[in-house]
């Protein structure tokens, strides 16, 4: 250790920091040294006395007129200071405001798109439903204006007297629809279900779901000598029909 | 000499000046650079003659260091160094790099004016520094040149013995001895001068 100290005492370093002609790594080592031996602080000390010692002999007075330049310069930069302090508050709220102001457009934006996103959706889905009802009703009109569509009226059996259906075919265009036009009312937990029999297969053709529906022309699969049935089935619908339960046939 | 200028050298004094001018500096109290341009200016101003030679950059110099000291006065501490080790050390440092800056403007322009670089303006010492001088001349040369170069010159310690050709060893023992007999001989007249004020 009394090696270290000597040889740190030897070396030029104390009397560069003491200069300020060391450099951040050498003036961290000798502040270091300073804080932690006393040989070393007593030699600071030391050396600080006589530096101040020698300076003082070199004292040469000062010409008149240095102080007040000297106080003149420092007042300026203070103001000048005070300019720059003012400047960059003005300047960190014009920025925080420009920042506020560009998150909330940036926001607005993203909702906007967002938007607009959802509008040409639907606008898109609105377009294509439009399009398939336009077909739907131009297959339709095709098939009710021609000549060669045979119109049958449906009526109910005993289980409901009352419903009352309009099948068109036509065997050319190989197209049926059927339009049920009144329908009994039901329990609650009964539901009427449409079906057809094309080439001996069953065909669930769904429920009828209310006499809403009394406009619509429901499309009928096209088969050769089908039939078509309406039952009465249990909420919900039936996978297969209950026979029992027919309240109507069509054949066509 | 004026009665005040050594009576504010005196150890204790000085401490307790250097207390207060620190918390001026700390409160950035402009009176703090008034102070130190009292208590320091001619001390800096004559490190600052020493380094440039010439009473125009001297003024320059000083002008500079204090606009450094009054910017840099939140970065000195009292724990780590004197404040006149602090303002020895900026001093020196604006009067080095001036001289060298001067230097390479003068070699650029090659009108290096040698009777005006040179110019030490020994007319203008007054007659109270003359103890100081007298004092200086007492020193021993070979220490004297040493100092210079270490302190005045921004050589090393080892640049100092290469330009000087000492050995290293010699030039840190002139160093430390010469710093020792200038203490002895300044002290000495302080003392003196004190006993005839008090006188």
């Amino acid at each position: 250790m009394k090696d270290k100290i000597k040889i740190f005492l030897e070396s030029d370093l104390l009397e560069r920091y003491l200069l300020g002609a060391t450099s951040a790594v050498e003036t961290a080592r000798v502040e270091r040294y300073i804080v932690m031996y006393p040989d070393v602080r007593k030699q600071f000390e030391e050396l600080q006395e006589n530096l101040e010692i020698y300076a003082k002999m070199h004292a040469i007075p000062t010409p008149d007129g240095l102080k007040a330049k000297i106080l003149q310069r420092i007042r300026k930069q203070d103001l000048g200071r005070r300019k720059v302090r003012r400047f960059a508050i003005a300047a960190s709220i014009a920025a925080f405001l420009f920042a506020g102001s560009s998150y909330f457009f940036w926001n607005q934006n993203m909702n906007l798109q967002d938007e607009n996103t959802m509008v040409n959706n639907r606008i898109q889905n609105l377009e294509a439903d439009m399009k398939q009802q336009l077909e739907d009703v131009r297959n339709q009109f095709i098939v009710l204006n021609n000549p060669q569509t045979k119109k049958y009226l449906v009526n109910g059996n005993e289980k409901a007297r009352e419903l009352k259906a309009v099948a068109y075919v036509n065997p050319v265009k190989k197209l049926s629809y059927i339009n049920v036009r009144n329908l009994p009312n039901l329990p609650e937990d009964k539901v009427y279900q449409m079906w057809a029999e094309v080439n001996g297969d069953m065909v669930n053709l769904g429920i009828i779901k209310s006499i809403e529906d009394k406009d619509k022309l429901l499309p009928l699969p096209y088969g050769k000598n089908a039939i078509g049935y309406i039952t009465i089935e249990p909420m919900g619908g039936n996978p297969s029909p209950t026979v029992q339960n027919i309240v109507a046939n069509i054949s066509y | 000499m004026p009665p005040g200028y050594f009576l504010i050298s005196h150890p204790a004094m000085s401490i307790l000046l250097e207390k207060h001018i620190v918390e001026l500096l700390q409160e950035r109290n402009e009176k703090a650079i008034s102070l130190l341009y009292d208590h320091y200016g001619d001390t800096l101003y004559g490190v600052a003659l020493k380094v440039v030679r010439d009473e125009d950059l001297a003024q320059d110099v000083v002008q500079e260091s204090f606009v450094k000291i009054w910017k840099k006065s939140d970065t000195y501490d009292p724990s780590k160094a004197k404040l006149f080790t602090w303002l020895f050390r900026i001093i020196r440092n604006t009067a080095i790099d001036k001289l060298r800056s001067v230097q390479t403007k003068s070699d650029k322009e090659i009108q290096l004016d040698v009777s005006n670089v040179y110019n030490l303006g020994i007319d203008d010492i007054r007659p109270e520094f003359m103890d100081v001088r007298e004092n200086l001349e007492k020193i021993e040369h070979k220490y004297q040149v040493v100092l210079e170069a270490l302190f005045f010159q921004g050589m090393t310690q080892q640049e100092a013995s290469d330009e000087l050709d000492i050995p290293l060893g010699t030039i840190k023992s002139r160093l430390k001895i010469g710093l020792r007999e200038l203490g002895k001989i300044y002290g000495s007249t302080l003392m003196m001068l004190i006993l005839l004020i008090l006188k």
